[in-house]
């Protein structure tokens, strides 16, 4: 079929990369604002603009808070067909009480599993979760939609399609395509040493697209490797070959550290009523320890298990902030009298690596220049894709103008809807976020409509300004998406400003990161875009004057 | 790990050393050097400048773990280079001359 090997790596490189560039383009985008999820959650419920701060003091505020908590009448319902008989009015056998944070949540996020009698699997119990200020315990709004780790983190991994896990498994073979688009790529790629730095924007478009198509590809080449491995490897352990069952199941965070960390430690009450000692004295105890193997000591997940049995105990983990492998370093201790029952082990060799593995990918360390350079490759890998697409096009379309087909027109319209439409949808969401009343009913759902809606509305945008296309010409929607671009970015900081007063001086002078950062972010993502509009325009007037000339020398 | 204010200092000691590292090896391939003077330098002053981008790439990671653990240290190093990269391609293609900034006793 194919000459030479070569030629066969550029079929596969070039087909598998169109299809599934779709999916990863949104893998790559979305993981790169992911980044900063937290702070654009900040950005997103102004009520929550406070400064991240430690694990509170259990006896003093997650105490009170944790026995406020009862399950939701929705996930009571939920519940219903799960159970023979009813449902009780309260829950009080609890299975476990936890509290996560990082050191970049200023707001706790709290959860509560309960028993439920007579339930069908004995094992399943009834879960509720709450925020709170961790200042004072303070309830904080939970039903608001966290829009960078509730809403774009999970478009990062799963595109939000829930249904049979279906989107993870989209995201997961695509990066499996991803890694053998960069093998097939390298391949193809004659001379990655000779033309490493190079960048030519003057040559004619074909060249130029490859050279920036090659250029964030190569340069960040590690990046892509070794997060298309370490997603699919996330993937592989939780979704497609998950080891034990985790009734955190939703809650990424955690992910598999929670598993199997049970050993040794009763997994059943043991039906003999016992009190708790002082949970704080264990923490600090836990603190000492991890001092003495010169370990950052701030706690980043609390455990209560079988509260009020004989069998409960407790469990602290490390908030591992100083290093990139994902240790909880956890420590157990007997509720009922505080007495240490086990350390966990240092891992083994090929423990320690997978937990560097998943820890270079969820990132949980502290550390704001890896950040950056993070979203930085995200970003080198949306312009790869992006060039890639770009070149499909330039490369067919005046051989399909000449053939009257509709392919390179079909794609560039994909393509536009991928590039700025994206981009469009996510600013679309934000704009949603400020203008919706603030006691909307299901607001978080009217955002994700936004979302969607503008999306939607890119697409058909970019579809029906695509006849150019098939006559060999670019498609004005690139230029025009580009300025809406702009006036959304625009739009997004002003509402910020008017919603919540919160104006870039404000947050400047305040040092406040998080949001000051999310509208200077946006601000230069607009003046990008009007800049590639401006460049758009100047090559379609080119375009234009050449063509009249032509069509006056074919005249005269 | 060392403090915020020494800690900070590593790190843009690294990045500068990225950047200047991935400029001499640009600048020790022969079109670029054309890019930059306008005439390719001597043999042996390409090989000098390609001794010196890969002890500046050393010497950056050498910075990184200095400042960090050694297993974060790598990935800053790597993600690094990738930006010192992107920046060095980019004035290249956009303000070639200022490349001589880093190489000043090549005369043009």
């Amino acid at each position: 079929m194919f000459q030479s090997f070569r030629q066969a790596m550029a079929w596969l490189h070039t087909w598998f990369g169109l299809v599934l560039g779709f999916v990863l383009m949104a893998a790559f985008f979305f993981g790169a604002l992911s980044v900063f999820d937290r702070e654009i959650d900040r950005w997103a419920i102004p009520s929550t603009r406070i400064e991240p701060q430690p694990m509170p003091s259990f006896e003093k505020v997650l105490r009170p808070a944790f026995e406020r908590m009862q399950p939701t009448q929705q996930a009571i319902d939920a519940m219903k067909p799960r159970v023979n008989g009813a449902m009780p009015e309260r829950f009080d056998t609890v299975v476990s009480w936890s509290a996560y944070t990082t050191h970049r949540d200023p707001v706790l996020a709290l959860f509560a599993g309960y028993q439920v009698p007579n339930a069908k699997d004995p094992e399943e119990a009834i879960w509720a979760d709450t925020t709170i200020d961790p200042r004072d315990g303070t309830p904080l709004p939970n039903d608001r939609l966290k829009i960078g780790s509730g809403f774009f983190y999970p478009m990062h991994y799963s595109l939000t399609l829930d249904w049979k896990n279906l989107g993870i498994f989209i995201v997961g073979l695509s990066a499996l395509v991803m890694l053998a688009a960069l093998v097939s790529g390298v391949v193809m790629h004659r001379k990655i040493f000779r033309e490493f730095f190079t960048f030519r924007p003057g040559k004619a478009r074909l060249r130029s697209v490859l050279d920036l198509h090659n250029l964030t590809g190569v340069v960040a080449l590690p990046f892509h490797f070794f997060f298309a491995l370490t997603g699919l490897l996330i993937f592989a352990a939780t979704y497609y070959f998950p080891l034990g069952h985790t009734q955190l199941h939703e809650l990424h965070d955690l992910h598999a550290e929670v598993e199997a960390r049970e050993t040794g430690l009763p997994h059943q009450r043991a039906g003999v009523a016992a009190g708790l000692a002082n949970v704080d004295a264990m923490v600090a105890d836990a603190q000492r320890r991890w001092k003495a193997n010169d370990k950052a000591g701030d706690v980043g997940f609390l455990v209560l298990q079988h509260l009020g049995d004989e069998n409960g105990y407790v469990s602290v983990y490390r908030a591992g902030t100083d290093r990139i492998a994902l240790v909880g370093d956890g420590i157990h201790y007997k509720a009922s009298t505080g007495e240490l029952i086990r350390e966990d082990p240092a891992a083994t060799p090929v423990g320690r690596m997978a937990e560097f593995l998943t820890g270079l990918h969820l990132q949980h360390f502290r550390h704001w220049l890896l950040r950056w350079l993070y979203v930085l490759g995200g970003l080198a890998g949306a312009v790869c894709i992006a060039t890639g697409f770009v070149f499909f096009v330039e490369k067919r379309k005046r051989q399909h103008a000449q053939m009257g087909s509709q392919g390179a027109r079909i794609v560039d319209a994909l393509a536009v809807t991928t590039v700025t439409g994206m981009v469009l949808a996510t600013l679309g969401i934000l704009v949603a976020n400020r203008l919706l009343p603030e006691d909307l009913p299901a607001r978080g759902d009217w955002e994700r409509y936004a979302f969607w809606g503008t999306w939607a509305l890119a697409f058909l945008h970019a579809g029906l300004r695509s006849a150019p296309v098939a006559r060999g010409l670019a498609n004005p929607a690139w230029r025009e998406q580009c300025w809406a671009i702009a006036v959304f970015a625009v739009s997004v900081v002003a509402l910020n400003w008017a919603t919540t007063g919160d104006h870039l001086l404000a947050t400047l002078s305040r040092g406040y990161w998080p949001v000051a950062g999310v509208d200077l972010f946006i601000l230069a993502g607009g003046t990008i875009s009007v800049l590639a509009a401006f460049r758009l325009r100047r090559r379609a007037q080119q375009a234009g004057q050449e063509r009249a000339a032509s069509q006056e020398a074919a005249r005269a | 790990m060392p403090d915020p204010a020494s800690h900070g200092s590593l790190l843009s000691l690294a990045l500068i050393a990225s950047v200047a590292g991935m400029g001499w090896l640009a600048l020790s391939m022969q079109v670029h050097a054309q890019q930059a003077w306008n005439r390719a330098p001597s043999p042996t002053a390409l090989k000098v400048l390609r001794w010196m981008g890969s002890a500046a790439l050393l010497a950056a990671f050498v910075l990184c773990l200095c400042a960090d653990h050694a297993t974060m240290a790598v990935l800053v190093w790597f993600m690094a280079l990738a930006g010192a990269a992107l920046t060095v391609a980019f004035t290249l293609s956009w303000r070639p001359r200022w490349l001589r900034v880093l190489a000043p006793w090549v005369r043009a």
